[in-house]
């Protein structure tokens, strides 16, 4: 059981799929088997962080040949910082799917429950190829559903964003490639597992490079200033589900892949590229926040903002300080549910009143009381409001910013105000107000609805006034990688 | 001797096949379907006949007391010879539907590509540059006619006088090459030759000018770039089973020959050849690259695109010579992995073609996966692959293309390769755009199990399982087996690469 429970947690969506594509399932069956696979999934997630001790070590370790013949292994591990995003994916996929739960194409589904084997994969993988593997496997259903479900144009959209991503994959790829070259000739076997091309050492110039190959694929998943022109289209163009997965989860795997990829190959280099990295996220801060204030519609707003979000945590990752790094590791979390909260309720929103636009929106406080409570929550928890999770995780982040640098500290805390600023003035407009035509018959919340959305809120609650809870485990296990990335470094 | 037959009973079996149905197609009215049975029943114990010689190690000449040095068998001929019958059978079987349909097609075709056949199995036999010769034209006239076989279509016959002019002019190169290399050798058999080229002593002048006329018949043949110009207007203008055979089967029967002579005789002449290698390689990427992005028929893409991975075997082929010590299996790989996507994906293209007049093109799949989930599910596998897509046997391929060009040091051919393949992404994603984002306008049709669509199922699941391997799906054949053949392959070939 203990060595294939990640495997169980990567494919059981994959095979569900495979099976009711096959077995020609109708739509009820199809819903009721999503939702079962999604029960288990999470449950054998929760078990494995039951399972699970912080000792900074790999653990659930699964490591069999697969393409022998050039030492390509299916090799799955878990540690704290895959483990935070395993249980973001496993508390977010079942709320999804009851969200979608009136969802009648079946195509969604099945790329529902893909997209989810995909990005549990890319979490888990510690051989460069597979994570390859996966890191593209998710593209796919990200690509069918923006551009077989999505709005406006969605063709367009969904190309750039597959060619821009693509274009970052296939650096790393040639990265990959070379490194596995290298350790060939140096050791005189294949392997391209994680720990086996950390050890190796390049020339100077080489490592820039392939560090470059490297980062290219994970900046632009994020995505940084400047690799972001792929985002506010394909936001805006993609189903609620999808938005949720590709900035609750997807944008994190780029922080992510720098958190396993950069700093344990390029410890060194990454050093180098630390700078670049930290004042493209500062400038990213400004740039999203100022985007997302002068825009009209809520999801290219919501877009911004969650790029603010994540260039912060990035910023976190590469200040490489025990509080950033916490502050980021925890943003990560607080971040994927508050965002998630936030675009449920845009999509929840379009589905009464059939617009994004601000301009077009206003009084639907007095007819949906309950919309505009959690509507207000999580607008204030992505603001990052004192309570919620998401101000504990940016204390953390720009005391650690103030840490290594002051003005970096300011900055980063001046960004915080500024994005307070715009959400409340957003809120006031969409809630308060003269009702619009779009908002006249603006029904509250259903209990179905109203199911899904609880837990987002009681979590991000419990993360915001109990941080020590987590923050114990947190600190121990983080350490330990720091002090073996100094080590590194030095 | 009888007992020597026993190895050349695909061989005989094709030829007797060819024959018979040649003398079965002189009505008026024949029963095609009748024929198609009678060739694959043909094909069927070629194919098993080859298969059960496979891995024996066998080695040797082939009925030498009759022909003498002229035949050999090995299992790098095997190799060739099952994929080669297996293409033929795939063409017959997927196709039965879209010749049924059509007035022009009789009897002959099946002799025809039947002869066509037996040409490329003698030529991956053939040890002798004359026979060799000899192979590669009874493939090439026999596809000549089967490229013109619409007579009454003007694109057709236009099709089939610029492939027959073009592909003669690669034919009398081949023959150029061979006569200058039998003035300065004073022998046409590979084994003579390759025992005078690695002598050492000898002046290799004359060898490599020849060498280098046999190499340009080479890349007329797989359409490098710039001898490139008749391939997209010969895939268009032939009749769709024919550029399916031509694409898939036809493409890969020169490395048959082509690397036996690379690998084995040529070794020495390999530094003279690397610069131009390296810059075909590239103008070929980027030719087909360019051609491809800018069709709209899917025939002219798919045409373009196989360019485009002629390109990438040719990075392989320069990694050889480089003295890479993967770059051939690689190849190998990489022809098993294309053949069976290229098969996969004019399979469909054919078969949804059976009942229509109409050129295909991007915009005829909107919404075809609305109207044949099954098949649209498919198509999107043959394109992943053929883009490279991970978890397809295709990624695999360039996998080993790509790691085999960063071993021999061919580093920026390996970035050029990888950023081919990146713009590849666009054309065949484009396609899987078009099944999937649009909406349906004509009724579903349910998936009929008949041999074609049986055919493009198991394609589909090689394409898949090949991509896999043993670790994510256990019990299950894995990658692995597949570039063990193609190590077992150049194994045979004998001759240390270095």
């Amino acid at each position: 059981m203990g060595q294939h429970l990640l495997s169980m947690i990567v494919f059981l969506p994959l095979f569900g799929a495979l099976v009711m594509a096959l077995g020609r399932s109708g739509l009820r069956l199809l819903r009721t088997g999503t939702l079962a696979i999604s029960a288990v999934t999470t449950l054998l997630s929760f078990t494995l962080a039951f399972l699970f001790t912080a000792d900074g070590s790999m653990q659930f370790v699964r490591k069999v040949p697969w393409i022998s013949n050039y030492g390509i292994t299916y090799y799955l591990g878990v540690d704290l910082i895959s483990l935070v995003l395993l249980l973001v994916i496993a508390v977010l996929m079942p709320l999804l799917y009851l969200y979608m739960h009136e969802e009648k194409r079946k195509g969604f589904w099945y790329s529902m429950l893909l997209l989810q084997s995909g990005v549990s994969g890319v979490i888990l993988s510690l051989d460069a190829i597979l994570f390859y593997l996966f890191w593209e496997m998710m593209l796919l259903p990200v690509f069918l559903m923006i551009g077989r479900y999505g709005a406006g144009e969605r063709s367009y959209n969904v190309m750039q964003l597959l060619l821009m991503t693509l274009l970052g994959s296939l650096t790393m790829l040639y990265a990959i490639l070379y490194m596995g070259y290298r350790f060939y000739s140096i050791s005189g076997h294949w392997s391209y597992a994680v720990e086996d091309l950390a050890k190796l050492r390049f020339e100077s110039e080489t490592d820039i490079l392939l560090a470059a190959g490297f980062l290219l694929a994970f900046v632009i998943k994020i995505p940084l200033v400047g690799f972001h022109t792929w985002m506010a289209p394909a936001y805006g163009s993609a189903p609620t589900p999808a938005v949720v997965i590709l900035s609750a989860v997807m944008a994190k795997l780029g922080v992510y892949g720098i958190w396993r990829f950069g700093f344990s190959l390029f410890g060194d280099t990454l050093t180098l590229y630390a700078p670049g990295i930290i004042a493209l996220s500062l400038f990213g801060l400004l740039y999203y926040t100022l985007r997302a204030i002068s825009q009209d519609g809520l999801r290219e707003m919501f877009a911004f903002a969650s790029g603010a979000h994540l260039s912060m945590i990035t910023l976190g990752l590469l200040l490489a300080n025990i509080y950033a790094w916490s502050g980021s590791l925890y943003f990560i979390a607080t971040h994927a549910f508050s965002s998630a909260g936030m675009f449920l309720m845009l999509g929840l929103l379009y589905r009464r009143s059939g617009t994004f636009a601000i301009s077009e929106l206003g009084g639907i406080a007095q007819r949906a009381p309950k919309f505009a409570f959690f509507f207000i929550f999580f607008a204030l928890s992505v603001a990052g409001l004192p309570g919620t999770g998401g101000f504990v995780s940016e204390l953390l982040i720009i005391i650690g910013a103030f840490k290594s640098n002051l003005w970096i500290g300011v900055f980063a805390a001046m960004s915080m105000v500024a994005a307070v600023l715009y959400l409340f003035t957003m809120s006031r407009k969409v809630l308060f107000g003269e009702s619009s035509e779009a908002t006249e018959r603006f029904d509250d919340l259903s209990p179905l609805e109203t199911t899904i959305l609880v837990p987002l809120v009681l979590l991000l609650l419990a993360m915001g006034i109990f941080p020590s809870l987590f923050m114990s485990i947190f600190d121990t296990q983080l350490s330990i990688m720091l002090d073996a990335f100094r080590e590194g470094v030095a | 001797m009888v007992e020597y037959l026993y190895f050349v009973i695909s061989l005989l079996s094709v030829l007797g096949g060819a024959s018979l149905l040649l003398l079965l197609t002189h009505r008026e009215g024949d029963d095609l379907y009748r024929l198609n049975h009678i060739s694959v029943l043909f094909l069927v114990v070629a194919l098993f006949a080859a298969l059960m010689q496979w891995n024996l190690g066998t080695r040797g000449y082939l009925l030498e007391g009759l022909f003498g040095k002229v035949l050999y068998i090995d299992d790098f001929a095997l190799l060739f010879d099952t994929m080669f019958i297996t293409g033929t059978i795939m063409t017959l079987l997927i196709n039965t539907e879209y010749f049924a349909n059509r007035r022009y097609f009789n009897g002959e075709y099946f002799a025809l590509i039947l002869f066509s056949l037996f040409g490329m199995m003698l030529l991956a036999h053939s040890h002798e540059l004359v026979t060799a010769f000899i192979a590669l034209e009874i493939a090439s006239l026999s596809v000549y006619a089967l490229v013109g076989y619409h007579k009454n279509n003007l694109v057709s016959i236009e099709a089939m006088m610029k492939y027959f002019t073009l592909g003669s002019i690669g034919g009398i190169l081949f023959l150029l090459g061979s006569v200058i290399i039998f003035a300065a050798t004073g022998s046409t058999e590979l084994g003579a030759i390759a025992q005078y080229t690695h002598k050492g002593s000898a002046d290799l002048t004359p060898v490599i000018i020849g060498a280098t006329f046999i190499m340009i018949a080479v890349m007329f043949k797989i359409g490098a770039v710039p001898f490139h110009a008749w391939v997209l207007d010969v895939y268009e203008g032939a009749p769709f089973p024919v550029t399916m055979f031509m694409a898939s089967t036809f493409k890969i029967a020169i490395f048959a020959i082509a690397l036996r002579l690379y690998i084995v005789d040529f070794v020495p002449m390999h530094g003279t050849w690397t610069h131009l290698l390296e810059l075909m390689a590239a103008l070929t990427m980027l030719g087909g690259s360019w051609l491809a992005i800018t069709q709209k028929s899917l025939k002219r893409m798919l045409a373009g695109s196989s360019i485009v991975h002629s390109g990438y075997m040719l990075i392989a082929i320069t990694s050889i010579g480089l003295g890479s010590n993967i770059a051939a299996s690689a190849i190998i790989f990489y022809l098993i992995a294309y053949f069976v996507s290229s098969v996969g994906a004019f399979g469909i293209l054919s078969f949804i073609s059976a009942t229509s007049r109409k050129e295909l093109t991007y915009d005829d799949f909107k919404g075809f996966s609305e109207r044949r989930p099954y098949m649209a599910a498919m198509m999107a596998v043959f394109m992943l692959s053929l883009a490279g897509f991970p978890s397809t046997i295709g990624f695999l391929g360039k996998f080993y293309i790509f790691t085999a060009a960063i071993e021999s040091g061919e580093f920026f051919l390996a970035g050029l390769g990888i950023a081919m393949a990146f713009v590849s992404v666009y054309y065949y994603f484009k396609l899987i755009a078009m099944i999937y984002f649009y909406p349906n306008k004509e009724p579903q049709k349910e998936l009929v199990f008949n041999s074609s669509t049986l055919l493009i199922i198991l394609l589909a699941a090689v394409v898949v399982l090949g991509g896999m391997g043993s670790g994510l799906i256990p019990y299950m054949p894995s990658a692995d087996g597949f570039i063990d053949i193609a190590t077992a392959a150049v194994g045979a070939l004998g001759t240390p690469l270095r």
